[in-house]
């Protein structure tokens, strides 16, 4: 208690000094922690809208699908998994997709787009497509009397074929198995996108179109909690793989030949369905090109905030050098009463981290305000960035743990850092050079 | 956090009586042949310290004496092993000083040896009480028994009261028995005090030399202290005399 004493009112000592100083860096922990929850918060609500809009927070595919998707790359017998799914408690839903490129007609024009057959249940739980319906309604599973599906079309694609609520649309692709697949529906649903050219059809629907019985293309899951992305996709992939397929075909101890048959019969079955042969992404690598850039622009960041607390501690230094140098004789004294070298180390290493610590609290309460304005009311950028194909138009300050830690561990760690000279040099000041300066 | 004393502590300890000890003692420290040069050069050479050998026994009450410039200082400060040696031993109670480390000669100087300077140089932070607390904390002693030493070690210094004092508020006197209690408070084996009264007006110096040979008589601490005045070295019963860092007088009283 008494070496903290020591070192509080060491510190008060040259009030005007430390308190610029502790200025100085309250301001460099202000700025840090102000950087750090703004890209923090944009990141996160942009990684929140696209995750929870369409991309879900996890994809399944066959191997290579996201980088080569193919009509042939499918998740065979999806329900398998599904079902696997449902059971796990980490996972709030997920929903199966089926993707081909079409020819879109209408009785005056035609166009290119994407078909994207959704399971209708699954899809609202998973994603903001039904939010976005600016006219008609979400499409059910239903025949009309003549014998037609209802789909929903963007509003972009609506606009390009020149079609509107109940007009006729006939798609041309080719089905998985070589054939010509074209099929005539009706436009009962229009979503609000005024980018994509899209057409979501019912998923049996568009299996059957695509000749694609049972099979799907993605399986887009949300989690529970969004940080988990990563962890949760290796754990779903490892339920996926083949020894826990044949795993769980073991569950007794003892083993028989005739018992052993239809348990292998079993495992090649999910084999030969290519169960085992299937990627679990987290978002990390369906979005790669944004997170590369996202990892990228923190990394920047980190780095100039660094350089900040850099030059705020070249300052530091200075001050803490000064007073060392002022104190020479009592340094002095304190190593000739038999206060070890390391203990004098101690003392100027204190002082230090204790004014640092004090200007960690005052920014620390500067950045509240500030940090809380900006995660509930935020600014909206007059020019959207597009990062990765993620489009971020608004910043918004996130307000957490890692926003306030970050910045106090580097500062406390930059404030040793910056004393050890200066302690070293009290510790080595010899006492009766001291002593002998009056 | 500190160590406890070391073994030589306890040996010295042990050989200290309550009672005032006969000069036939073994010695607390023994110098031999203790030589201090300043400047490597033969021509502007200064030999602060020349081949000194001397021994002091416990409960001595030793006055260092000589003009300004003869080594006084220098001489304390390699007895109490804030100096480097050129030449020759400093030993305590058997141990080369020469031969321990700097934490080992840090450890040494808080168990073993009391400092009193001429400039006072009580820590201007801490008030009188914890100046005195300081070098217990150091050796690791309990918060209780430091309080409680403190409040002796001020009232022994006629200083009851004045422990929550900061250095500046008490006068060059009281800063210097609150020194003489700072020295004692480790129970050291000597005291060393360059010049102690050098900055106070006669009559102060004198009430300060009184009350450390009373300190002296009553419980038996030893003092080396140095001076060149003659109203000061009167009080004390072995005089060295040293010029040219050369002892030309070593007289009992
Ligand atoms: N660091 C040093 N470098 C060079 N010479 C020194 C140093 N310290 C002391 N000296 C010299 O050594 C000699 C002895 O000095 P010292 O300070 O021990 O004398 P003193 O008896 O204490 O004098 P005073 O009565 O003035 O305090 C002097 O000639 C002094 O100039
Ligand atoms: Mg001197």
């Amino acid at each position: 208690m008494l070496l903290i004493a020591l070192a509080w009112r060491n510190i008060f000592r040259q009030k005007r000094r430390s308190l610029l100083t502790a200025l100085s860096m309250a301001g460099g922990y202000l700025v840090s922690a102000f950087a750090i929850s703004l890209s923090e918060g944009s990141y996160n609500g942009a990684i929140n809208f696209f995750t929870e809009d369409h991309s879900g927070h996890i994809q399944i595919h066959q191997a290579n699908y996201l980088k080569r998707p193919k009509i042939h790359k499918t998740i065979n017998n999806p329900q398998t998994i599904s079902t696997q799914l449902k059971q796990n408690t980490n996972i709030r839903s997920h929903t199966l997709r089926v993707f081909a490129p079409v020819l879109a007609y209408s009785e005056t024009k035609n166009s290119h787009a994407q078909l994207v057959g959704i399971d209708l249940a699954l899809e609202q739980q998973t994603s903001r497509l039904a939010e976005k319906i600016i006219a008609g309604q979400f499409i059910n599973n239903q025949q009309n009397t003549a014998g037609y599906y209802a789909v929903m079309i963007s509003s972009n694609l609506a606009r390009v074929l020149n079609i509107s609520l109940g007009d006729e649309l006939i798609l041309i692709s080719q089905g998985a198995d070589g054939s010509v697949a074209n099929d005539l529906y009706i436009v009962g649903g229009i979503i609000n996108n005024k980018n994509a050219r899209t057409v979501y059809l019912p998923l049996n629907a568009a299996q059957l179109f695509l000749s694609l019985p049972n099979k799907v293309h993605q399986i887009a899951i949300l989690l529970n909690h969004s940080g988990e992305a990563i962890e949760q996709a290796q754990h779903i992939q490892q339920l996926l793989s083949a020894e826990s397929l044949l795993g769980d075909s073991f569950p007794g101890e003892s083993v028989t030949v005739s018992s052993l048959i239809p348990k292998l019969t079993q495992a090649e079955k999910s084999l030969r369905q290519n169960l085992t042969n299937l990627t679990v992404s987290p978002w990390q690598e369906v979005e790669a090109t944004f997170y590369q850039s996202m990892q990228a622009d923190k990394r920047g960041m980190n780095i100039t905030l660094g350089i900040i607390l850099f030059i705020v501690f070249i300052g530091v230094l200075n001050t803490v050098l000064m007073s060392v140098m002022e104190r020479t004789r009592e340094f002095g004294v304190l190593k000739a009463i038999g206060s070890r070298p390391l203990q004098i180390t101690t003392l100027i290493t204190l002082e230090t981290t204790m004014l640092a610590s004090m200007s960690i609290v005052t920014g620390f309460a500067l950045s509240i305000p500030l940090i809380l304005w900006f995660k509930n009311t935020g600014l909206k950028l007059s020019q959207p960035v597009d990062i990765g194909g993620v489009v971020l138009d608004r910043m918004t300050g996130d307000m957490n743990l890692y926003v306030f830690l970050a910045p106090a561990i580097a500062m406390l760690t930059f404030s040793i850092l910056v004393s050890i000279p200066p302690a070293f040099r009290a510790a080595s000041i010899s006492p009766t050079k001291a002593l002998g300066s009056h | 956090m500190p160590s406890k004393r070391s073994t030589i502590s306890a040996k010295l300890s042990d050989k200290q009586p309550a009672t005032a000890a006969p000069r036939t003692d073994q010695a607390i420290i023994t110098t031999r042949s203790l030589c201090r040069y300043y400047g490597d050069d033969e021509h502007n050479k200064v030999k602060a310290v020349d081949n000194i050998s001397i021994e002091i026994r416990p409960a001595e009450f030793t006055a260092i004496v000589g003009p300004s410039g003869s080594g006084k200082t220098t001489l304390l400060h390699l007895l109490g092993g804030l100096d480097d040696v050129t030449s020759g031993s400093v030993e305590l109670a058997g141990t080369n000083i020469a031969d321990m480390s700097g934490a080992q000669l840090a450890d040494f100087r808080r168990d073993h040896i009391g400092f009193i300077f001429q400039a006072y140089n009580l820590i201007p932070v801490l008030s009188a009480a914890e100046n005195i607390e300081y070098i217990m904390l150091l050796q690791g002693i309990n918060n209780n028994t430091r309080k409680q030493r403190v409040e002796q070690m001020l009232a022994q210094v006629g200083l009851q009261g004045h422990g929550n004092r900061r250095p500046n508020k008490l006068s060059g006197g009281q800063q210097q028995r609150v020194a003489i209690a700072r020295a004692m408070a480790s129970k050291p084996d000597i005291i060393l005090a360059d010049e102690p009264t050098a900055n106070l007006d006669s009559k102060t110096g004198i009430a300060l030399l009184d009350l450390m040979k009373t300190l002296n008589e009553t419980n038996n601490i030893t003092f080396v202290f140095s001076t060149h005045d003659e109203k000061i070295m009167n009080r004390a019963s072995r005089l060295i005399h040293i010029e040219d860092g050369q002892v030309i007088k070593d007289e009992n009283r």
